[in-house]
């Protein structure tokens, strides 16, 4: 286990923040959740940039008393927030991470810099939405962190970016004994990258789930109203009324699609969960 | 190695990849000892999860065609003569059950499904 939160709380005037997460080795594990659940609370307890007030946190299976300089250097991270001030050069924070990690990989970056036309000379204030994304990740990769807390490291770009960030990401996981714990919005981006996945509302876990089952076993059934009365509920999570009858969430696809073949069923993807879970009830 | 990976289709991830790779071994394209990607690096290549390509692979040494050996990767298990015909078989019988049951479905008897069956076989 590379991270594992247990009942983490936190509390603002507003807002309560009580989640258990564990990323494995191995795993790039997603966290979703709208605008204000609390998954940038969360990824800052996680950095100690907070304060927690109830529950414990545990990198790299040391609490957060025993968590030395030297551990910090072994997570990699993308924030909202830029880490290095704007008016810096690539050239300028070379010299910082050069400093700063003993592990960072100059060469390496630089010939990721080459590969996106990331320039050395110019300031970060003037790099464009893409350009600001691909250094803050290029960044966070290139110290060798055995766990990278991305939050957001998507957001605002083109898909051809967004793709060739997601790409980086995977090639990252190449090697042993990392882990990637990661927020999107776009659900697409999450299902071809993550390993397992943490739905987030209002500072709690909702629900959990290995993506491989979301998208191998979960479906969404349509029915009429007639169909509604007489199919088997057993299996059956979340419903949501329609003009026309029912729309209804199940983990067990297989068995609604040998015994019922005349249903309309297709396939769930984390987008319709989401919904589901927000808007639909449950059965 | 080549395989194709439908995201819409209803089929399983994992079991696209099974039934591509066990094709591939039976038709001889994937020799004995031949070297499988890494599950991270087939997961990176086909942009799916890493516990998918996990699944696959497990499934795929629990039916004896591949072998994992813990740090070395997966290979491609000795040929198994009866295990590739085992599964031929198998692959023929669900197609006449198919059969039978179409028949069945119309109303053809038995004694009629049957004839049928020899007429087809004589041709």
């Amino acid at each position: 286990m590379l991270l594992e939160l247990k009942e983490v709380q936190k509390h603002y005037k507003d807002f309560s923040l009580n989640c258990s997460i564990q990323v494995k080795e191995g795993y790039v594990t997603g966290l979703i959740g709208a605008n204000g659940a609390g998954k940038s609370t969360t990824f800052k307890a996680i950095l100690g940039l907070i304060q927690i007030e109830g529950g414990t946190i545990e990198r790299f299976g040391k609490s957060q008393n025993d968590f030395t300089v030297q551990e910090k250097t072994k997570i990699g991270t993308v924030l909202s927030e830029h880490t290095f001030s704007s008016m810096m050069t690539i050239k300028d924070v070379i010299a910082v991470m050069e400093a700063m990690y003993q592990k960072f990989n100059k060469k390496q970056f630089l010939k990721k810099c080459e590969v996106y036309h990331l320039p050395l000379d110019k300031k970060i204030k003037d790099f464009s939405t893409g350009m600001k994304a691909k250094f803050k990740l290029l960044i966070a990769m290139s110290y060798e962190a055995k766990l990278l807390i991305l939050d957001e490291p998507t957001v605002g770009l083109d898909s051809v970016t967004r793709n060739e960030l997601l790409d980086e990401i995977r090639e990252y996981m190449c090697q042993e004994g990392r882990a990637i714990l990661i927020s999107s919005h776009i659900s697409s981006d999450l299902e071809g990258l993550c390993d397992d996945l943490y739905f987030m509302q209002e500072g709690k876990i909702l629900f959990y789930e290995e993506t491989d089952r979301i998208l191998s076993n979960y479906a969404i059934l349509k029915v009429s109203e007639e169909q509604y009365q007489k199919i088997d509920k057993t299996y059956l999570w979340y419903q949501k009324k329609t003009t026309y009858g029912y729309e209804l969430l199940t983990k067990e696809r297989q068995y609604y699609q040998e015994n019922y073949p005349n249903i309309t069923i297709e396939k769930g993807n984390i987008d319709d969960i989401v919904s589901f879970i927000r808007k639909g009830e449950t059965i | 190695m080549n395989l194709i990976i439908s995201n819409s289709s209803m089929e399983p991830i994992y079991e696209q990849i099974i039934r591509q790779i066990k094709s591939m071994i039976i038709d001889g394209k994937l020799k004995e000892g031949t070297v499988l990607p890494s599950v991270r690096i087939l997961s990176k290549d086909l942009k799916i999860s890493a516990l998918t390509v996990k699944k696959a692979y497990d499934c795929l040494e629990q039916d004896g065609f591949i072998i994992t050996v813990h740090g070395k990767g997966s290979f491609v298990a000795q040929n198994n003569k009866n295990l590739l015909q085992e599964e031929q078989k198998r692959k023929v019988e669900s197609m006449l059950e198919l059969a039978i049951q179409a028949g069945r479905h119309c109303g053809m008897k038995e004694k009629e499904i049957r004839e049928l069956f020899e007429l087809i076989l004589e041709e």
